[in-house]
């Protein structure tokens, strides 16, 4: 196959490589600017972070986490009598978007000021979840919302044990990258 | 045997004891798989953190009656968001503990369902001003009366997280006893499969032994089997070489009879009494060849029946064969042709008396069964270097079940041919054996009433023809035998009185003795020509014996000896030539083989005929037997005359001969050594003869040297024989 910059003029070459340069970075580097949150800010992470759209915290709106991968499961609870759907965006994808290093342990927080560690065996690992939607729905406060952090506990009985219900915090405010 | 019951019960035994352990393993698996549902549901449901959820309420009451308490106090500080997420907070606590399985688990709980009341009461009137449609605006009086509502919650709710705690410590103990129960019984299942898994063992080890004493036992019969075939082995060969020793045993004494039958035939007879002897003798002729087929069975199944081959003329063998069956054949009015086909080698390695044995029986065979036609015998060259030997007739026949038991032992075509006939029905036998010993086979076609044909195979061995093959066909029985002074070692009187008229009518003189040490003192006493020894006697036998004559000063120890026996094996034999006999004749001696052994072994006349013997007995330089002969025939003092005047023309004789030579004139040689040989023979003169002898045979080619030698030799025997003569006062 030939390449196509062998086809054209030096001149041409030069900029079209350039530019290539710039697409490259634009989808790898760190330099990724987050956008300023506009609605109320659901969840700040802190720590170990190189995007951030607030002196030491990226703020999530709503509008900012949908833009996110979404990802969704069904799953039992011990919480919820039925299996229940939920929708979000899988920490693994938040914390790639927000340049975290690959194996960070992360604490997640929640309203009332309930905190739990979640290493990365855990995130890395299995689909860990910041889920807004709870059956397509967005969650309230009194219903353990707006943001809960869920394991796809009916993926693995490994998953199904009190310490990983215990990572399992509603109610998410802020996530620190350690 | 009892093994039969036994078997199913073990079996059941064994079912019931598989079928147990399924069972203890299911029940133990069910048991472990409820144990594993049970912690599941546990940490599923999470109901332990009922307990915890009751704890959080009742903090959350707490921080949100602070909440509530701070806003009042400070009503310009109002932090709204902060009171409702409070409130929103405290409100998701209750949700935990308000549903079915959490009143599942406080179901025994009579504080619960109040508890629980007052909680949905207070959130009823709170949602009025911070539930998702507030209808009313939280005025400080508002907050006041929630604040009187909340501390008015604080003692139930504290009741009812310490009433929590309790259910569950007590469900954990429950839980934990259920638990240990499982163990337990768990731990008494695996224990009962530990007694069954070694009851298991335990029969699988018996079963093991007993397969093991079975080997041991099947290997014991198996080694009893090997003796007892090993006994019933040797028992067999004992019985033939018993057969074998009787059938020597009986044909001894009944040799003399034979011999003593055809003495008698001899004498004057009425007609009547010579038919009585014929009839007598035909018996005992019959019974004899009887006992020789019993004796060739018993040492072909002993193993002893070796066959000897050795360079022989076929055709003299098949003329042999011709002229004895042309006999037999004639008496029945057939016709015998006899063929030898021009392809068929003239020597062949073969052992002639056992080759015509196969054919003698064959031809017996053939003129036996038939009445009328012709019986033949052709022999021709078969595929590759087998000579093939077929023996066809024109007689009765056999069907296929006939031919198939032909050649089985004491089988003979049917029962009344066999009256009719006679033999043993061994003879078939025997000659298949002899022709498998041979490397060859026997094989028959027939068809009932038009004839039979066997055919023998074998593969002889072609050699060339000895160069000093004596034309045996054209050797005339000499009619002029020299009288033979024979000592005969034998203790059977009957046998002694046997060779005493075969001797006599040979025209020898015989001396007897009774046994070995008897003949080795007559051999001091008296000079003989010729030892005929049996082998078996009392005191001293014939190997003795005849070891102490070959022990004894010479001349006596250079006698010839010939064995007289009945005994065939090979060993026995062996043995005896080892003993320094020097030949076999076979007992019973018939008169032709006893004639042509004396004739072999004491006459010098066959000394040219045989040449290596002939220069041992040159050392004996008289032949006795002639010259007694001469001297009997003649008298003492005629022939010290004619031995004289031989003696006196010796010198000139001597020296017309060493001219002759020394002019190379071989033909005069020739015919002077001739003339000497003839006198010397007719004399007695053994060595003198033999030296003359070859010198007439002188060829063309001797050199000088030769000539001498011999010349040198005749005259050594000229001298030794005078002397001689004069030792044994034969001259003056």
């Amino acid at each position: 196959m030939t390449h196509p910059i062998a086809t054209m003029t030096r001149r041409a070459r030069g900029l079209a490589l350039a530019a290539w340069f710039c697409g490259w970075l634009a989808a790898t580097g760190p330099a990724h600017a987050l956008d300023a949150p506009t609605g109320k800010v659901l969840l700040s992470v802190t720590g170990h972070i190189t995007v951030r759209n607030g002196a030491d915290a990226a703020a999530f709106d709503m509008a900012l986490l949908e833009k996110l991968p979404q990802f969704s499961f069904h799953t039992r609870t011990p919480w919820y009598p039925e299996p229940r759907k939920f929708t979000g965006v899988r920490l693994r994808d938040l914390l790639a978007a927000l340049g975290a290093p690959a194996r960070a342990n992360v604490s997640a927080e929640a309203l009332n000021d309930y905190r739990a560690l979640i290493p990365p065996e855990d995130w890395a690992d299995h689909d860990v979840m910041v889920a807004y939607f709870l059956d397509d729905a967005p969650m309230l406060v009194r219903d353990k919302g707006p943001l809960v952090i869920i394991y796809p506990f009916d993926a693995h009985p490994k998953l199904r044990t009190a310490v990983r219900y215990s990572r399992a915090v509603w109610q998410l405010k802020g996530i620190d990258v350690r | 045997m009892t093994r039969a019951p036994v078997q199913p019960l073990r079996r059941r035994w064994l079912w019931g004891a598989g079928l147990t352990i399924l069972l203890a393993v299911m029940v133990s698996g069910v048991l472990q798989w409820r144990q594993y549902e049970l912690l599941d549901s546990t940490t599923q449901f999470n109901n332990d953190a009922l307990g915890w959820s009751f704890l959080q309420i009742e903090i959350e009451q707490l921080r949100l009656r602070n909440r509530v308490q701070a806003a009042l106090a400070d009503p310009a500080a109002d932090d709204r968001d902060a009171l409702q997420i409070r409130y929103d907070v405290f409100v998701s606590r209750i949700g935990l503990v308000d549903h079915e399985r959490a009143a599942t688990v406080m179901r025994d709980e009579a504080r619960y369902a109040p508890a629980m009341d007052k909680l949905r009461a207070f959130i009823g009137s709170a949602d009025r001003y911070f539930g998702a449609k507030p209808s009313l605006p939280p005025t400080p009086e508002a907050l006041r009366g929630l604040l009187v509502q909340l501390d008015l919650l604080s003692g139930p709710l504290h009741e009812l997280s310490l009433a929590t705690s309790h259910v569950l410590s007590q469900r954990v103990s429950q839980r934990n006893e259920a638990v240990r129960e499982q163990i337990q019984i768990s731990f008494g299942l695996t224990l009962f499969q530990c007694l069954l898994l070694v009851a298991f063992g335990f029969i699988l080890l018996r079963q093991f032994r007993a397969l093991r004493e079975r080997g041991h036992r099947l290997q014991a019969l198996a080694d009893s089997l090997e003796v007892a075939r090993a006994e019933a082995e040797s028992a067999s060969r004992a019985k033939s070489v018993f057969l074998a020793n009787m059938s020597h045993e009986i044909r001894t004494p009944f040799h003399g009879l034979l011999g003593m039958m055809s003495l008698l035939r001899d004498t004057t007879l009425t007609r009547q009494q010579a038919g009585f002897l014929d009839t007598a003798r035909d018996s005992a002729q019959h019974l004899l060849s009887i006992l020789n087929d019993i004796l060739d069975v018993s040492k072909l199944e002993a193993g002893n029946l070796q066959i000897s081959p050795e360079p022989l003329d076929l055709k003299q063998i098949v003329r042999q064969v011709d002229e004895l069956m042309r006999v037999q054949a004639r008496a029945k009015d057939l016709a015998l042709r006899v063929t030898l086909a021009d392809d068929v080698p003239r020597w062949v390695r073969a052992d002639a008396t056992r080759l015509k044995q196969i054919l003698f029986n064959l031809l017996s065979n053939a003129v036996k069964f038939s009445n009328a036609g012709s019986v033949s015998l052709a022999v021709r060259r078969g595929t590759g270097a087998t000579t093939v030997f077929e023996v066809a007739d024109t007689g009765i026949g056999m069907d296929e079940s006939t031919l198939a038991r032909l050649f089985e032992r004491f089988v003979q075509a049917d029962a009344t041919t066999s009256r009719r006939h006679g033999g043993t029905g061994l003879g078939l036998e025997i000659s298949r054996s002899l022709a498998r010993l041979m490397g060859g086979d026997i094989t028959v076609r027939s068809t009932p009433g038009v004839g039979s044909c066997f055919t023998v195979t074998l593969p002889l061995e072609t050699v060339p023809a000895p160069e000093d093959a004596p034309d045996t066909s054209a050797v005339p029985l000499d009619a002029a035998e020299p009288v033979l002074r024979v000592l005969v070692a034998e203790d059977h009187p009957v046998n002694q009185a046997y060779m005493e008229a075969v001797l006599d009518k040979l025209g020898h003189r015989a001396t007897f003795a009774g046994d070995g040490a008897e003949a080795v003192r007559a051999m001091q006493r008296d000079a003989f020509d010729v030892v005929l020894m049996d082998l078996h006697m009392p005191t001293m036998d014939g190997f003795d014996a005849t070891r102490a004559i070959r022990a004894l000063p010479a001349p006596m120890n250079r006698v010839p000896i010939l064995a007289l026996t009945a005994d065939v094996f090979p060993e026995t034999q062996a043995r005896a030539r080892a003993a320094g006999v020097d030949d076999f004749l076979a007992k019973p001696a018939h008169l032709p083989q006893l004639r042509e052994a004396l004739a072999r072994f004491g006459a010098p006349a066959n000394d040219a005929v045989r040449p290596a013997p002939a220069t041992d007995r040159d050392e004996q330089p008289l032949d006795v037997a002639t010259v007694e002969q001469v001297r009997s025939a003649l008298s003492p003092h005629q022939y010290a005359a004619l031995l004289e005047g031989l003696f006196n023309v010796q010198d000139s004789t001597l020296r017309d001969l060493r001219q002759a030579a020394a002019r190379r004139d071989l033909a005069a040689l020739r015919n002077q050594a001739h003339g000497l040989k003839g006198a010397a023979l007719s004399l007695g003169l053994r060595s003198v003869a033999g030296a003359a002898a070859r010198l007439h045979q002188t060829p063309d080619s001797a050199l000088d040297a030769d000539l001498i030698d011999s010349l040198d030799s005749l005259e050594r025997a000229m001298v030794h024989t005078r002397s001689s003569s004069r030792q044994q006062k034969l001259v003056g």
